[in-house]
């Protein structure tokens, strides 16, 4: 567990390259609390909004006895409403996430990006939640603390699919995942997530095996569980049909993010995991 | 084809199995290898895409071909191939081996072996019969094969074989055809060569094998004992060419004590050599042997090398048991016990027990000496001295009033003193002993100084008698030969009285030497009715070995007589110490070759036949190997990169293994020494060792803040290799997979807790011990690994340890488990007289503190500092407590019982101001 123990530092490190990440948030919700996204009228806030004159709703308190002092009036200050959006990410526990063709294994990366993300977030203000972990989205770094021991923990389920669970309405979701299961789950949980009034980002990890084919001669192939094997006696005649159905099968998941207003980016995990990265903060910052 | 043609196979029809192969090419061609298997996610989109694929993948070509190359090698091997041409056995009657097998066969046995084994193979499947000299000859024909594992079995004997006897019995055999008769004889005239080789050719067709020249018989007479060693003479029977050796003096474990070359010159059958050795060292000879000559001739057994003497001990007083280190006799005891059986009593009883050496201390008159004439003891003495005894006389205030003529010279009455406080002389010193005196060659120390002697008259004799003197001239040690026997005087008390000579080393030295005196005077007239059993025997070979049932014991007056046989094989006989020898080749022994027996002689020959089934099939195991590993390796069960590892690996291995101290130890021990570290021994055990680790990481953080102790990362020590003599305290866990400890690591434990090191033992597993009992797995661990160790008495920590108030006031002792007792050295029983202490501590710091808390765990912190595991019960209350208990333990083992001693400072405050 030497990978998972220096896991947060890994992330810090990647992250530290991009500046804060504030998500370009189209929809904020009327009920989130403090934050950074200055609503550009009056409201809860730290900054100086405007001035304006006292009318009887106001409380006294909210006088601002050295402006009123310079004028026959009395005066108000208001600050501008600010608030913050919130980021909900969840990484694929499942078994298959394991392998690992070469050094890096897809659930190793996904941890990585998750928390690489969650940092840059916080850094920004942004407050950040992990999808199942029942805590309420937090900014602090302590949260960030949390999120990666619980990563990191050995005892998590296996789970393919997000759980139904709580989630604020109208957060960000970021979904990284290997995207294996069938495709009527898959889009059965977009859709039960875009019904909370949610949008995100879908991270499809892949490893450069699943994508290539590599493989020749006799071979017998198991899934994660052990539950399901093939045996194919010559690898390299499959290779071909087996490529059509896997292209086939991302261009499904990414057109159904699509039509649901979820933006795809898929991510191979021999390539630098700055790519993906950068690929998800332009993404999520509207740049 | 030169090659082809000198092969042939013993069993060629095994060869018919090689048609097999075709068919089993055809079997591994149509069997597909064993599928490389592989987790893979994306199963499900892979299913059902198989289908449309019909051949399965082949085993590649080269795999298959070493497998045939394989089998064609085990097939090939099984057929007995064998290189080269055995000799052919001329005719068509039945094969006798008639085969010298004596001691005097053994030395070039292995060619007579190769020999034997060819005429077999030339022998094919005509009825063989194999006649053995030295046994009870058996005329039986059997087929070949039979008569090869007869003849793999024959070994040589120690004794000579009797030819005519085998012979009549192959003149008595009779034969459906005329057989052919091959005679492998040693080449030795016993004085019937010629009369054997004509009874064997008329009883049929005769061939004869004799030694090559240079590889002739060689014999080792009885050696000759001289003052400085040995005298050896070596026989040879043939004398043609120079021929060269090594002779040997071998100790009782076959330990080389000396050797010498000898050299047989052209024309010459015997040679010389002389073994030198120093007297004491000749005395441990068990035999003399040529080397590399494995024969019973060619040994010689020293019979009685081991035997003590007996020393019989006549003291004037005997205050032994009250005063021993005043008392003389505890000195000569202690001198002699080395080397000697000393016996004490009074002279008569020691004479007729047959002592060797008689030693007098401080008698002036032996009893008898004033009867007219003489009698009684003086009588007794005189006989044994004159019969070859030997007695050594001690001076003291009794000899100073004059003694009887058993000495060898003549003595004045009254002793002398140096350097008393009325004495102008100092103290004497030795001088150097003459050459001519048996104590020549022994250094003297420096410190060995003598303070009173008794003085001898002046006379002619005085100087050549006095073996030892003082730096001025007088004599301290003299020795006359009388009769065979000896008289020996020390000027001196035999206890360090007068001198502080029996205080030395050069003591014993001279003891050791006098007794070498008697060498030559056993009684031997007093064993002669005696029977000897056999103690070991020698075999034809010349190596010693139980005796053989049938071997008979021998009386003691026949020793000399009796020639070796059967029933009396070469060999020890006698009871183990004082045995007698027996060997194969007498004084008078001669080697004589073959005069002209009428027919010719072939010499024995290395076997120009070589077996080739061994190599091949060696090499088809390889080829199979090999095939197991490619096999592996094409089912995936062998990366590229574990060959890489492997091989890597293989290559540190052996690096480690030629360089065995090639460890950066200086790295570890620079470390070590330049800071204090808390340490913990590696186990092996990677999660007992991470939670060690951790552990003292988390101890020493809180050490860090709340002592002055500022320990650095704790380290690792490998209790094999490291040096553990940098770190007060290990801490040890006990794990039941841990490995048994080498001697070696055993008693560098032992070291490093007699020097003050402490361990403390964690069997981590108090929690089984309700259910397990007292046998848990950490302690049986614990028992397990020292058990070999030397532990102090050990008690439950007493409630007023020092330990339990070394920092902070603790009586219990949490880890992560609670409970249990915390075993240390037991303290010495608390002083009646001062009362309770509040604290106290034995001189030093209990090298052991064993519990089973599993403090480590409770300590452990990880990367965030952050606990790593529950305690149990549980609470923040008990990890802060065996965070308490470490910081005691570590200021414990640091500071000893200073706290122990602090519990004084208000009664030695009140003290002074008394004193004020």
């Amino acid at each position: 567990m030497k990978e998972a123990a220096s896991l947060p530092f890994d992330a810090e490190a990647l992250g530290a390259g991009l500046p804060p990440l504030i998500i370009s948030a189209e929809r904020l919700a009327a009920a989130v609390s403090m934050g950074v996204h200055g609503r550009r009228k009056a409201g809860m806030g730290e900054s100086f909004w405007q001035f304006r004159r006292y009318t009887p709703e106001d409380a006294a308190a909210a006088i601002d006895w050295r402006q009123s002092a310079k004028s026959q009036h009395l005066f108000v200050r208001e600050r501008e409403w600010e608030a913050a959006q919130s980021a909900w990410f969840w990484c694929d526990t499942s078994a298959g996430m394991q392998f690992a063709s070469g050094s890096v294994s897809k659930a190793d990366r996904a941890k990585l990006l998750g928390l690489a993300l969650a940092s840059l977030l916080i850094r920004g203000g942004e407050r950040v939640a992990l999808y199942g972990e029942h805590q309420p989205p937090a900014s602090s770094r302590a949260a960030l603390r949390r999120i990666g021991l619980t990563l990191m923990g050995l005892r998590q389920p296996e789970l393919t699919l997000p759980p139904d669970s709580i989630i604020a309405r109208n957060a960000q979701f970021v979904w990284f995942s290997d995207f294996l299961s069938p495709l009527d789950k898959i889009e059965e949980t977009l859709r039960r997530l875009a019904r909370s009034a949610v949008t995100g980002q879908i991270v499809h990890i892949i490893d450069p095996a699943e994508e290539d084919f590599p493989y020749s001669g006799r071979m017998r192939f198991e899934d994660a569980q052990g539950l399901m094997h093939e045996t194919v006696g010559r690898a390299e005649t499959v290779a071909e049909a087996y490529r059509t159905r896997f292209k086939a099968h991302a261009e499904t998941v990414s057109a159904l993010a699509r039509r649901l207003g979820w933006s795809y980016i898929a991510h191979r995990t021999d390539k630098p995991p700055q790519t993906a990265l950068t690929a998800l903060y332009a993404d999520m910052s509207g740049a | 084809m030169e090659f082809l043609s000198g092969l042939s196979f013993g069993a060629p029809y095994v060869l018919a199995a090689l048609v097999l192969l075709p068919v089993v090419f055809w079997l591994l061609r149509v069997t597909p290898p064993m599928p490389k298997r592989l987790v893979f996610p994306p199963l499900r989109l892979l299913l059902g895409l198989s289908g449309k694929e019909e051949t399965p993948a082949r085993t590649p070509w080269w795999l298959l071909l070493l497998r045939i190359v394989a089998a064609a090698l085990v097939i090939a091997a099984l057929a007995d191939p064998l290189f080269g041409k055995p000799p052919v056995v001329a005719g068509s009657g039945p094969l006798v081996l008639v085969i010298d097998n004596g001691w005097t066969a053994a030395a070039n046995w292995d060619a007579r072996q190769a020999t034997i084994a060819d005429l077999l193979r030339g022998a094919k499947d005509r009825a063989v019969a194999v006649v053995t000299t030295a046994d009870v000859p058996d005329v039986s024909l059997m087929d070949a094969g039979q008569a090869s594992r007869i003849a793999q079995a024959l070994a040589p004997e120690p004794w000579l074989g009797d030819r005519m006897r085998a012979a009549k019995a192959i003149a008595k055999a009779k034969f459906a055809q005329t057989p052919q008769i091959v005679w492998l004889s040693d080449g030795i005239e016993d004085g019937s060569g010629a009369a054997m080789a004509d009874v064997l050719a008329n009883a049929g067709a005769l061939t004869i094998y004799a030694d090559a020249p240079g590889r002739e018989t060689l014999a080792l007479l009885p050696p000759e004992q001289r003052a400085n060693g040995f005298d050896v003479s070596i026989l040879r029977a043939t004398s043609d060419g120079p021929r060269g050796g090594q002779v040997a003096a071998l100790g009782s474990h076959g330990e080389v004590l000396a050797s010498a070359p000898f050299k047989f010159d052209d024309g010459k059958t015997r040679a010389k050599a002389h073994i030198s050795l120093p007297l004491e060292v000749r005395n441990e000879t068990a035999r003399i042997a040529i080397l590399n000559q494995d024969s019973a001739g060619t040994i010689q057994l020293m019979g009685g090398a081991g035997a003590r003497r007996a020393v019989g001990l006549v003291a004037a007083q005997n205050n032994e048991d009250t005063q021993p280190l005043l008392s003389d006799t505890y000195y000569l005891e202690r001198a002699l016990a080395p080397y000697a059986e000393v016996r004490k009593g009074n002279i008569s009883d020691l004479l007729a027990h047959n002592v060797s050496v008689l030693i007098l201390s401080d008698i002036g008159h032996i009893a008898g000496f004033d009867n007219r004439p003489p009698g009684g003891d003086y009588k007794a003495v005189a006989d044994f001295i004159a019969k070859g005894g030997i007695v050594i006389r001690f001076a003291g205030p009794r000899v100073a009033q004059g003694t009887d003529d058993l000495v060898p010279v003549k003595l004045r009455v009254g002793g002398r003193y140096l350097g008393g406080a009325l004495a102008w002389a100092e103290p004497q010193r030795l001088a150097p002993f003459a050459d001519s005196s048996p104590f020549a060659g022994l250094t003297i120390p420096k410190d060995v100084s003598v303070t009173r002697q008794i003085l001898a008259e002046p006379s002619v004799e005085l100087a050549s008698r006095s073996w030892a003197r003082l730096a001025d001239g007088t004599p301290l040690v003299t020795g006359e030969a009388r009769g065979k026997g000896w008289i020996v005087l020390f000027h001196i008390t035999a206890g360090p009285a007068w001198s502080t000579l029996p205080l030395s080393g050069l003591y014993v030295d001279m003891m050791r030497r006098l007794l070498a005196l008697s060498a030559g005077s056993r009684p031997a007239e007093m064993r002669t009715a005696v029977t000897l059993p056999p103690v070991s025997t020698v075999d034809g070979f010349g190596r010693l070995r139980h005796p053989p049932a049938e071997v008979l014991p021998i009386r003691a007056a026949d020793l000399g007589r009796i020639i070796v046989s059967r029933e009396h094989p070469p060999g020890l006989y006698g009871t183990p110490g004082t045995e007698d020898a027996l060997n194969a080749v007498k004084a008078n022994a001669a080697l004589v070759p073959f005069g002209d027996l009428g027919h010719d002689v072939v010499n024995y020959t290395q076997s120009n036949v070589l077996a080739l089934a061994p190599w091949l099939l060696a090499i088809a195991a390889g080829l199979l190997f090999l095939d197991a590993l490619l096999s592996l390796w094409l089912r995936g069960y062998l990366t590229r990169l574990r060959f890489a590892r492997g091989a890597a690996v293989l290559l540190v291995i052996a690096v480690i293994a030629h360089v065995p101290d090639a460890r950066a130890d200086d790295a570890f021990d620079i470390k070590a020494a330049s800071d204090t570290h808390l340490a913990y021994v590696i186990t092996g055990i990677p999660d007992v060792d991470d939670m060690s680790r951790a552990g003292l990481t988390g101890l020493g953080n809180k050490l860090r803040q709340r002592t002055s102790y500022e320990p650095q990362d704790p380290m690792g020590v490998d209790i094999a290799k490291d040096d553990l003599s940098f770190f007060p305290l290990l801490y040890w866990p006990m794990d039941p997979r841990e490995k048994d400890l080498s001697p070696e690591a055993i008693s560098k434990i032992s070291d490093y807790m007699r020097n003050g090191g402490t361990i403390l033992f964690d069997t981590r597993d108090l929690t089984l011990g309700s259910v397990r009992g007292a046998n848990s797995p950490g302690e049986q661990t614990l028992r397990r690994l020292l058990a070999k160790l030397d532990i102090p008495p050990l008690e439950p920590l007493p409630a007023d340890h020092v330990l339990t108030k070394a920092f902070y006031l603790l009586q219990t002792f949490p880890g992560r488990w609670d409970g249990g007792k915390l075993w240390v050295e037991a303290l010495p029983p608390a002083d009646p007289e001062t009362g309770p202490a509040p604290a106290r501590g034995g001189d030093g710091v209990s090298p052991v503190i064993i519990g089973g808390n599993d403090w480590a765990a409770a300590w452990a912190v990880g990367p965030n500092g952050l606990p790593l595991v529950d305690v149990v019960p549980g609470g923040e209350r008990q990890r802060e407590l065996a965070y308490r208990f470490g910081i005691n333990v570590v200021m414990y083992t640091f500071t000893g019982n200073y706290k122990a001693d602090q519990v004084h400072v208000p009664a030695l405050l009140k003290r002074l101001g008394k004193g004020q």
